[in-house]
């Protein structure tokens, strides 16, 4: 009796749908270091200028007069814009996943618009609708609620840099899911309310805080569509726009902690949306799974 | 006869959903744009077309679009080997790579705008290596091959061309396109990676019993797969490319004709309270973009009908 697998030499077989390992480790190489220049290099520098003077200092800007309104404010845009962006999210996949009409590819073209349309294009629109020497812009100014140079136009611009965002996390998601459990509720007698809140949510809850996540990341930083909104006024400076000033004024470290400051936000951002592709992989739509 | 416009269904809230949906769109994007091309209809024509036709313009134009390009194509070639490597190929450090990937998308635009700046200044990391060493070393090797290709060049009658390499990255044409990459660099590997993880490897598995190369069945039977995808991650590229300001503007230096983007002839005329400027070359900017969309999209279609993978 002769073993065959004594005959042939151990040699590891490779599939035939495998590259060379010379050509895959060559093509790892090529990507690790064309992403550590391109990416993390980037990153380290922020970080590198931001401490440049020490923590201390460093801390110390982030809290000055000069600062503190700015971080304040793009809270305040972000706590504004998000939420609306999410409602209007729900209501516009909730509308075209449940419902059939005709034209439903067109205004899924109209809410990804925003994506194709510059944001400095975008800010450069509202100041045209909406500016002071508009008729509506004029009216809204006399009766004391200005839009341009103040945080309604700021939060607008917002909203349409980040407008198609969650409808697009909770779109395909929802049409995966079908109308079979919110029917069967409704059968049983939920109102709609309840229908929604009980059965559709927890569905889409993952999908709906991935979108949330990519809107706020987007308004927190926004920087051309709000540039042109807020005409650089001081009380309607966010805090990219105050990075720009800084770095205009050559406060280097200063522009560079409070970048720091926005970098960190958006490293936290990443590892949340790590976290969900990989626990909740399953919730989201499906071109977020399986990385 | 006619078909209802919204068919009957027992789901509840059409009324406040379609509602709320389409005052939002309203407000937020159908009005905006089009009050944009209303000042643009009242400019006219001639108007638009007199802001337009001026060398400032045409040079702005010009590079956001061609930069723009270039940048895409780069993510575009990058973006399909990264999510080959990213979706195909377990190794240490896989997660976080892959994690990278969206870095751009999550980092305001400023803040890439003022590190990309900081690296590739002339007294920056990379920059300064650039200045001092490279690009000499470079223009050094450049100048015979130049130099005999003048001779032909002049020879034919033209201006001699220059091979030669900008002195500085930051504040030169070669800095805009390495902040245009950085912006667009997650949408050609984010859309192809899902269609590379769905691909069927009994399909490769065939091309190879049949005896092609390894290298064949990629090119044959991989590559028309995951085209239409690539193609869409080039589109979202290229179209964030050319709207591209934030981070562009610190690294561009901004030297009109030179490094002047389009976005930023925009600002300066809306800073100058030329309405009419600012809506021409934002009208000039979305024809452009719309025109290059729909061919990305008719190639798409084209693509996708010659290859019947949807």
């Amino acid at each position: 009796m002769s073993d065959l697998s004594h005959a042939t030499p151990a040699r590891r077989f490779r599939a035939p749908t495998e590259e060379a390992p010379l050509a895959r480790w060559l093509l790892i190489g090529f990507v690790t270091l064309a992403l550590a220049v391109l990416v993390f290099a980037p990153l380290i520098a922020i970080f590198v200028e931001a401490l440049s003077k020490g923590w201390e200092a460093a801390w110390k800007s982030l809290f000055s007069r000069e600062a503190l309104p700015a971080i304040k404010l793009t809270l305040t845009v972000a706590a504004i814009a998000v939420p609306l962006n999410a409602a209007f999210g729900i209501a516009a996949a909730w509308f075209i996943t449940k419902f059939d009409f005709r034209g439903k590819a067109f205004l899924i073209t109209l809410i990804d618009l925003p994506f194709s349309v510059s944001p400095v294009v975008a800010g450069l629109c509202i100041v045209l609708l909406f500016g002071a020497n508009t008729a509506i812009g004029a009216w809204l100014v006399a009766h004391g609620f200005p839009i341009v140079f103040a945080l309604p136009g700021i939060v607008l611009a917002t909203v349409f840099v980040t407008f198609p965002f969650v409808a697009r996390e909770l779109i395909p998601v929802m049409i995966e899911q079908g109308r079979a459990e919110e029917e069967a509720a409704l059968t049983l007698g939920a109102s709609g309310w309840r229908t929604f809140l009980t059965v559709t949510l927890p569905n889409i809850r993952w999908a709906l805080l991935y979108g949330v996540l990519l809107s706020n990341a987007r308004a927190m930083g926004e920087f051309g569509a709000v540039a042109v909104v807020s005409g650089r006024r001081e009380s309607a400076t966010t805090m990219p726009l105050k990075i720009e000033m800084f770095y205009n004024e050559y406060q280097g470290a200063t522009a560079f902690a409070m970048a720091g400051l926005l970098a960190f936000l958006a490293l936290l951002t990443l590892l949340l949306k790590t976290w969900l592709e990989n626990r909740h992989a399953g919730e989201l739509s499906a071109n977020r799974r399986g990385h | 006869m006619g078909r209802p416009v919204v068919h009957r269904s027992p789901m509840p809230g059409l009324g406040l959903s379609m509602g709320i949906t389409f005052t939002m769109l309203s407000i937020v994007v159908l009005l905006p744009i089009g009050a944009l091309l209303l000042q643009g209809v009242s400019y006219g024509a001639e108007g638009i077309w007199a802001t337009v036709n001026r060398e400032r313009v045409w040079k702005a134009l010009y590079l956001s679009f061609r930069l723009s390009f270039y940048a895409a194509v780069f993510n575009l070639i990058f973006g399909v080997i990264l999510a080959w490597v990213l979706a195909r190929y377990r190794f240490p450090g896989h997660r976080i790579l892959d994690a990278a990937v969206d870095l751009p998308f999550a980092l305001p635009t400023a803040v890439a705008g003022i590190a990309l700046t900081a690296l590739y200044a002339p007294n920056g990391f990379f920059g300064a290596s650039w200045t001092h060493t490279i690009a000499p070393a470079l223009n050094a090797g450049l100048a015979w091959p130049e130099a005999a290709l003048n001779v032909l060049v002049t020879g034919l009658g033209f201006e001699p061309w220059s091979l030669q390499v900008p002195p500085r990255i930051a504040y030169s044409t070669m800095g805009i396109f390495i902040a245009l990459v950085f912006v667009g660099l997650p949408f050609v590997a984010r859309t192809v990676q899902p269609v590379i993880h769905e691909i069927d490897r009994e399909v490769e598995e065939a091309s190879a019993t049949l005896g092609a190369s390894r290298l064949h069945t990629l090119r044959r039977v991989v590559w028309p797969m995951l085209l239409p995808a690539a193609l869409t991650g080039f589109a979202l590229s290229l179209a964030r490319a050319v709207g591209e300001y934030g981070s562009v503007i610190f690294i561009a230096g901004n030297k009109p004709l030179v490094t002047e983007i389009a976005p930023l002839l925009i600002v300066i005329q809306l800073e100058e309270f030329s309405y009419d400027g600012a809506a021409a070359i934002g009208i000039a900017m979305l024809v452009i973009s719309f025109a290059m969309l729909l061919v990305i999209n008719l190639i798409q279609v084209w693509s996708r009908r010659r290859i019947g993978y949807v």
